[in-house]
């Protein structure tokens, strides 16, 4: 028996019920290696994407990782781009020359992801300095993993925004793994205490599942940089359900318990609510199968793509 | 006859009047050309930035961004923490927001903390997420040189950012060549450019072109002087070198070298040195790096590719010996080629014997014809 729901969890449940649908024709695909690229799934962590972009506006800009479908689809990105993309095609959202890894939307705030670890965090910072400079009234958010959290450019990054009060969300989602590697067989410290000793505010969301508690907190944080105009950090609990890269599951390999696994579905609305799901599943799908048709019937890109837009 | 005076004349930038006569024309130091540049581009632009380490302190990158923050405030001229990656993904998230960011880094050597950002980041934006993004930015990186800098304070590291699609690498060697890039760079060009600016020439005097081009390529190479005899080859401040090697070739045996700056190392104009190298037989290239995988290694790769057939004999690279750069000048003044090696190279390509005959300047060390600052940095 469903419990009741409102407006706003439905709205929710739809966008992020988008995202693992259209992940898990990813993964249907891929056998068939019409996807030569990558893939990084969010499957497990879509509530962190549909909350946190929830309350920014297209004029906010996101800066985010390889594992970025979520992100790129929650902020607005157009899904007929991301498949053409992902298919290698010249009506993919770079022409082809980013696949799965390298997802960007301009046009809605979606800046460009990077598969290099840690290594968007300091654009954020920048694109809120020239926001502050060019007073632009913009929020800038900057997602990483737990993993970033390890690397200098992420410090370099939260002291200089800190330091300069620039209106930046450092948005850390916390899976506990890099790649095949333990958060406590890689740090020494706490990411939120250790986030806070920069001077930020900092906000932590267990319940990374739960799409609504994610947006209400966001919402929280937004006013408090639009407020303040000083930088905040989140960090989010959530859960990685498939394998780093690549369409399979890993429960199997070692390195980490199945029970994890099943702890965390048995709180995932998008496992608990299955009638919600037949109800939006054929919108959903036909949008998807249009978007596959798109691809599919798209040119690859030609001769003269190869060195375009070099310099 | 050398170049040892208090002018050097307009190297770098071919005159449109050389009737006009040097005594006749304006003088203006690197460093004010620098400086000259750097202000102009943050009064004409309210989007330009200049960020690093010690921008607003009181010695201003040498000069050149002395008095800035007064002038423009300390949030377009900021002082930087020690964070050469983080610093410098701020830049380009700054670029990608809709400023100018000019970075400094007072010696090249420090960018290597910056690699990942300028190589991995930076030189893809464009290309990565298909023309999508711009990112407009200019570093600046400094060469040390003299007064025991060092293995770590010395590097010229042109040819590890060449490499590199998607980057701009420019070498200024003149005045002249300061106040025809940066300008232009600044307000038109959407894309990263690394700029290479020797230490030494800060303290050097140039002759202005008196009518300047003011529709010039920044990324362009030119021929700053004509001959006959064998094409040079010369980025930086071995351009100087080369003029000064040309010169006494000239006083002395009647040889004529062509010398062609380089300027724009990442993008040459290779026509300019094919028809030189077409017209001569015979290439000497010098560049302010190593031999090895270099610049020297890139323009003789060029010409073996284009029509080896041109040249009468083997070329001559001259650049820094394969070991880090030592501290002691006895030492030092042995790891980089002198005029008298450069004068001996280009008199035995172009006599074809090294028992060519023809007088050689008297051993001097370089840095002390050029050197008008005495340490510390």
């Amino acid at each position: 028996m469903e419990k009741s729901v409102t407006n706003i969890f439905k709205q929710l449940f739809y966008q992020a019920l988008r995202i693992r649908l259209v992940e898990e024709h990813i993964i249907d695909l891929y056998p068939s290696d019409v996807i030569q690229s990558p893939v990084h799934l969010s499957i497990g962590q879509e509530a962190v994407a549909v909350g946190a972009c929830q309350t920014l506006t297209s004029q906010d800009l996101l800066f985010s990782t390889y594992r970025s479908h979520a992100f790129y689809l929650a902020k607005g990105g157009n899904l007929k781009e991301m498949f053409a993309e992902l298919y290698g095609k010249v009506t993919g959202c770079a022409r082809g020359k980013a696949g799965s890894m390298h997802l960007a939307a301009p046009d809605v705030g979606f800046m460009g992801a990077s598969a290099v670890v840690a290594s968007t965090i300091p654009h954020a910072v920048g694109a809120a300095l020239a926001a502050k400079r060019l007073k632009k009234n913009q929020i800038i958010v900057g997602v990483f993993g737990d993993g970033a959290t390890e690397e200098g450019v992420y410090h370099e990054s939260l002291n200089f925004a800190a330091l300069h009060r620039l209106p930046v969300i450092f948005l850390c989602e916390n899976n506990g793994l890099a790649v095949h590697s333990s958060r406590q067989a890689r740090q020494n410290f706490e990411i939120i205490e250790h986030a806070g000793s920069y001077g930020l505010k900092t906000f932590h969301i267990s319940e990374g599942y739960d799409f609504v508690k994610v947006a209400d907190a966001m919402s929280e944080v937004i006013r408090h940089v639009r407020t303040t105009h000083t930088p905040a950090f989140v960090e989010v609990q959530t859960f990685r359900y498939k394998e780093h890269v690549g369409p399979g599951d890993d429960f199997s390999c070692g390195y980490r318990n199945i029970s994890e696994f099943h702890n965390w579905k048995d709180l995932d609305p998008l496992m608990q609510y299955p009638n919600l799901v037949e109800s939006f599943r054929p919108r959903i799908v036909e949008e998807i199968e249009e978007a596959i048709q798109f691809a599919k019937g798209s040119a690859f890109p030609s001769i003269e793509e190869l060195l375009c837009d070099v310099v | 006859m050398l170049c040892n005076t208090a002018v050097v004349t307009e190297l770098g930038f071919k005159s449109n009047n050389p009737d006009v006569a040097l005594s006749e024309r304006k003088v203006l130091s690197y460093r004010d050309a620098l400086h000259r540049t750097m202000r102009e581009g943050l009064r004409d632009q309210d989007a330009v930035v200049i960020m690093g380490q010690g921008v607003d302190d009181h010695k201003g990158i040498f000069g050149s961004t002395l008095g800035l923050a007064e002038e423009f405030g300390r949030d377009r001229v900021m002082d930087l923490p020690l964070a050469e990656e983080g610093m410098t993904g701020v830049a380009i998230g700054a670029a990608l927001n809709g400023l100018y960011p000019i970075q400094t880094h007072i010696r090249a050597d420090f960018s290597l903390l910056a690699m990942n950002q300028i190589i991995n980041l930076a030189a893809k934006y464009k290309y990565m997420f298909g023309g999508r993004f711009e990112v407009p930015m200019l570093i600046r990186m400094i060469v040390g040189r003299s007064w025991g800098q060092g293995a770590q304070h010395s590097q010229s590291l042109q040819s590890l950012f060449a490499h590199i699609p998607g980057l701009k690498v420019v070498m200024p060697s003149s005045s002249q060549a300061i106040l025809d890039t940066y300008p232009k760079v600044i307000a038109e060009y959407r894309g990263p450019v690394i700029s290479f600016e020797h230490r030494l020439m800060y303290d050097l005097n140039f002759h202005l072109d008196p009518l300047p081009n003011p529709d010039r390529d920044p990324f362009e190479s030119y021929t700053v002087r004509q001959g006959a005899d064998v094409t040079i080859v010369a980025t930086s401040i071995m351009v100087l070198e080369a003029m000064r090697a040309a010169e006494h070739l000239s006083t002395v045996s009647g040889i004529q070298c062509e010398v062609i700056d380089l300027h724009c190392v990442s993008n040459p104009t290779w026509d300019v040195v094919m028809q030189s190298v077409e017209k001569t037989g015979r290439l000497v290239v010098a560049d302010t790096s190593w031999r090895e995988y270099g610049v020297c290694a890139e323009v003789c790769r060029v010409v073996a590719e284009r029509n080896p057939a041109c040249l009468k004999n083997p070329v001559v690279s001259l650049a820094m010996q394969p070991a880090p750069c030592p501290t002691a000048k006895s030492l030092e003044d042995l790891f980089y080629p002198d005029l008298r090696q450069f004068v001996h190279a280009v008199a035995s390509i172009v006599i074809g014997d090294e028992k060519h005959g023809i007088a050689l300047p008297d051993m001097q060390s370089m840095v002390d014809v050029y050197k008008r600052f005495k340490g510390p940095f």
